[in-house]
């Protein structure tokens, strides 16, 4: 019976939602942006138009022409290029960094929303302390502080191995970045989960099948994460967004992905050394950010809204 | 009063604790013997002579262990020595307190210029819902929000450059009372005035449907002392429970903002302290970025009171 | 004389698909003096009706038709200056919840000065003045205290008594009351009906008091008037009301009413269906479709009040019934 419940009112409840959504445009219009975003990113090696890697050092800061439609770089690499490189870089974080703190989130405020006691007073006391570090210095502390011991192991696992992969910065950019940035971004998906796992406690049919031996795991996979998925949504769209402003920020304080691996953020810090002379080389990626931002600002706004039709805004 | 203080207290000086436990524990595992480093940076082969490392060790109290360290550590925090600086040799505390000022009289100024423009425009909005006005203070406050203080300030001063004449761009620190905080002053006040404006929209909206607006207006209260008295002040105290989430957008705004502009204050510290993994100054940065934010959290926990009269009464019980 | 005259009032919401009728030509009149009673389920319109005397209609819901004729002005007609004046000081009012209705964050003697400052120019500290001699008037025992506690200091009783004094602070002509005791309990609701009727008498208003209660306010009102769906169905000095109801609608109202003499509670009738949404009211009588006594006629055209033979001042609107106690 309550099975029949749970299947019946999702379902109308996606599709009101999703009707609500689409009367918003510029949520609409957020989602569109995203898309693109996405397809970008997926298809972006067949995409752009050059290498993002490749340098011709006759063409270096080159306006916006018909070749190079939003000019060179410094190094004559071009720019839309790296830009379309650099969605792949930020899309990538912010999937991966978004996976990680909505992992990290939903076990804890399950576990401290059903065991409650200490671990659920100690849990919520750690989200309240994360949540007042300032998130860029906490990163920047991780970042001095796990890039040199992370690449020493590296180092000393490809003298053991000689496996290449072992030798790739890349990697450790990313295992760093994402780490950082799931390490800090975990808190609002702990505080939603463990509300929603004591309220869906509360109820009578949950309190029935529980008396039946249903499980903890059961009731989190059947009951708290179905009920939690609409706000869950809201902050996932939210966090992505987020995560992808945080990626660029720390690129550009050069505690993120080393150049030569495009990101946004990296380009603007390149850019800001040379905005006087070649201002499109700041404009281009800082518009692109500024539209992607607000494009995830106001998709969440719309789906906050379709989502959650009685709450305000 | 007292108790409420004291309580509150007592569960905020553990969380302060455990943040510099935190992060000093990044430090001292991740960062790398301080010693090393400081010799790495020094020239010749002085670096390899363990003999010497471990006696300068020793001297130094490193070889204590990690809790000792973190106390003393601490004990000195106190004290007002936060240790020197790996690139510069300079105490620590005299490089803060260099810079604190600028950082201090920015922040300041930008909580003051978000409380006169967010809250008056976030109150307009909410009393107008859903008109174009409404739409569009709303919309320029997402848009603010979503674009990051690297970005704005950027794109604000090529916009600058394309208008003035070459070199009239300000550029630097000259005091608050200087033209040249103006441009600063503005991209750090975005976030927190976006911040601002949506949660006295909201809080002025769902005031709005109280049922103590309509009282007041059954009264024969005019209009204007509606929206002061009864609207206002009920909103300010969601809105005031934000100054620690500001503080955080401040602090962290701060750091594109000193970078952006020039100015030589604590953001600026830190990047530089960043870009020589100068610990101990990055330490300290952060031990007093996170104080900031917990601070302002503590006050609005002791202040809250006084700005919700049923709050207070629950406390006294 | 009349105080108030309420002529072919009409309210609609307006929702995305259009307007919505809530009020359907709704004729009321209230004398010097009288206290009525308006009574009717939740959503008849009974509260929309008075608030659109003083234009504190919510949002989207607006007054479209028909006038309010109030000391020789229609109130309908009136500037949001005009109105603004009107309210507190001809016409008071008293809310349904004095959890709600009062700002839990403005001490309750500021909140009662506050109308006074406004409406009379008193000062600041003559308000204060006249505040605790209201809260004295309402029956709260140490007023001077009284007049420094927070709203949430106070229980519910007492927390009505200071939205009185509110409802009293610029000696209104008028006072309505909507619904001031659906929140409290029992004992309470009957000191509230008391201090009311004796405060009418003393201060010489009209008073007009909305409920769902009609066992209430027998005992407070001179007249009743009854409305379904945003229309009055029938109108008539109380006495009237209960030993001659004649309207199907104010007979099932009574016979809901759970009395003494029917100890046989096996079950309280209660009356079939639902009243009309909004927007969706049938053609002719909106009663028809729940009446027990509907013909085929009732589903054509809405039935106008007319007076029941013998009694010009009892007023009905059906004509089934009229002609059947003929």
């Amino acid at each position: 019976m309550t099975m029949i419940d749970i299947e019946d009112k999702p379902s109308s409840l996606w599709r009101d939602a999703w009707r609500r959504l689409k009367r918003n445009k510029l949520a609409v219009a957020g989602l569109a942006i995203i898309a693109a975003l996405v397809i970008v990113s997926v298809f972006g090696p067949w995409l752009s138009p050059y290498d993002f890697l490749s340098q011709n050092l006759d063409l270096r800061n080159q306006p916006p022409s018909s070749q190079h439609w939003l000019g060179t770089d410094d190094l004559g690499r071009d720019v839309m290029s790296r830009l379309i490189y650099g969605a792949r870089t930020a899309f990538m974080v912010a999937v991966g960094v978004t996976i990680i703190a909505v992992l990290i989130g939903v076990i804890l405020g399950a576990i401290a929303g059903f065991y409650g006691g200490w671990f659920d007073r100690f849990v919520m006391w750690f989200t309240d302390i994360t949540m007042s570090v300032p998130q860029l210095l906490l990163v920047v502390v991780i970042n001095a502080s796990l890039k040199q011991p992370i690449s020493l192991w590296m180092e000393a696992r490809y003298m053991e191995t000689l496996n290449p992969i072992y030798r790739n910065t890349q990697i450790v950019d990313f295992v760093l970045v994402f780490g950082a940035m799931a390490l800090i971004t975990w808190p609002p998906y702990a505080r939603l989960v463990r509300a929603q796992v004591l309220s869906v406690r509360q109820r009578p049919y949950v309190t029935a099948a529980r008396a039946l031996g249903l499980t903890n795991r059961l009731i989190l996979t059947r009951y708290v994460l179905p009920n939690a998925m609409g706000p869950l949504i809201v902050a996932v769209s939210a966090g992505l967004g987020t995560a992808m402003v945080l990626e660029s920020a720390f690129s550009f304080l050069g505690v993120g992905v080393t150049p030569p691996t495009p990101s946004w953020g990296n380009m603007i810090s390149d850019g800001l050394r040379v905005w006087t002379n070649y201002p499109h080389l700041l404009a281009a990626p800082a518009a692109v950010l500024a539209v992607v931002t607000v494009a995830f600002n106001f998709l969440g706004d719309g789906l906050n809204d379709a989502l959650n039709p009685k709450g305000q805004k | 009063m007292f108790a409420h203080i004291l309580r509150r207290l007592i569960v905020w000086v553990p969380s302060v604790l455990l943040v510099m436990l935190g992060v000093y524990a990044l430090a001292f595992y991740g960062a790398g013997d301080p010693i090393k480093l400081i010799f790495l940076r020094a020239p010749g082969d002085v670096a390899y002579d363990p003999v010497k490392i471990e006696a300068i060790r020793a001297e130094a109290g490193l070889d204590r262990p990690f809790l000792v360290q973190f106390f003393s550590y601490i004990w000195n925090l106190m004290q007002g020595n936060f240790g020197n600086s790996l690139t510069s040799g300079r105490s620590v505390w005299a490089m803060v307190s260099a810079a604190a000022p600028v950082s201090a009289a920015l922040g300041l100024m930008t909580i003051v210029v978000t409380a006169l423009v967010a809250v008056p425009l976030g109150m307009i909005a909410g009393m107008r819902q859903n008109s174009r006005l409404d739409y569009f203070i709303l919309g320029t406050a997402v848009a603010l929000w979503a674009i990051p203080a690297y970005v704005a300030g950027p794109l604000l001063m090529v916009l600058l450059l394309m208008i003035l004449p070459d070199g009239a761009v300000p550029y630097g620190w000259g005091g608050i009372f200087s033209v040249k905080i103006l441009l600063p002053l503005i991209v750090l006040s975005f976030q927190p005035i976006a911040l601002i404006l949506r949660q006295t929209r909201a809080a002025v909206i769902e005031v709005l449907s109280e049922d103590y607006v309509r009282t007041a207006r059954a009264k024969g209260v005019p209009e204007h002392m509606v929206a002061l008295r009864h609207i206002l002040r009920p909103v300010l105290t969601p809105v005031v429970t934000q100054l620690g989430l500001i503080m955080i957008t401040i602090v962290n705004g701060a750091i594109f903002v000193e970078l952006v502009f020039g100015l030589p204050g604590l953001g600026r510290l830190t990047v530089q302290a960043l870009i020589n993994n100068d610990y101990p100054v990055i330490l300290a940065v952060t031990l007093i970025g996170s104080f900031l934010v917990m601070a302002s959290n503590l006050l609005v926990d002791l202040l809250y009171p006084l700005l919700d009269p049923r709050a207070a009464d629950v406390k006294g019980s | 004389m009349t105080l108030l005259d309420i002529k072919g009032l009409t309210i609609d919401i307006a929702r995305d698909t259009g307007p919505a009728r809530v009020v359907d030509g709704i004729d009321l009149a209230v004398m010097e003096g009288e206290s009525l009673g308006i009574v009717g389920e939740s959503g008849c319109g009974k509260s929309l009706t008075m608030l659109s005397l003083v234009g504190l209609l919510p949002n989207r819901i607006r007054a479209t038709g028909g006038q309010a004729l109030f000391g020789g002005r229609d109130l309908l007609k009136l500037s949001a200056k005009e109105l603004r004046k009107v309210r507190g000081s001809e016409i008071g009012f008293i809310f349904q919840d004095p959890m709600t209705s009062l700002n839990p964050v403005i001490r309750i003697g500021d909140q009662i000065a506050e109308a006074l400052i406004y409406q009379k120019g008193l000062t600041r500290a003559q308000a204060k003045d006249r505040a605790v001699e209201l809260l004295a008037l309402v029956g709260i025992p140490a007023p001077e205290e009284r007049a420094n506690a927070w709203p949430h200091e106070l229980s519910g009783g007492m927390r009505q008594r200071v939205m009185i004094a509110m409802g009293l602070a610029g000696n209104p002509k008028l006072l309505i009351a909507d619904e001031p005791t659906t929140a409290l309990d029992v004992t309470i609701q009957a000191q509230i009906v008391d201090l009311v009727r004796e405060l009418k008498d003393r201060l010489k208003m009209s008073v007009v008091w909305i409920t769902h209660d009609l066992a209430l306010i027998a005992g407070l009102a001179d007249r009743i008037a009854v409305l379904y769906a945003g229309t009055v169905v029938e109108d008539a000095p109380v006495d009237a009301i209960f030993d001659r109801p004649t309207h199907p609608y104010t007979r099932a109202l009574l016979g809901s009413l759970p009395t003494l003499a029917g100890a046989a509670m096996e079950r309280l009738p209660s009356i079939a269906g639902t009243p009309p949404e909004p927007g969706r009211r049938p053609p002719g009588c909106p009663f028809a479709p729940r009446c027990a006594f509907a013909l085929p006629s009732c589903r054509e055209a809405v039935p106008k009040l007319q007076s029941v033979p013998g009694n010009a001042r009892h007023k009905v609107a059906c004509p089934v019934m009229l002609e059947a106690n003929v």
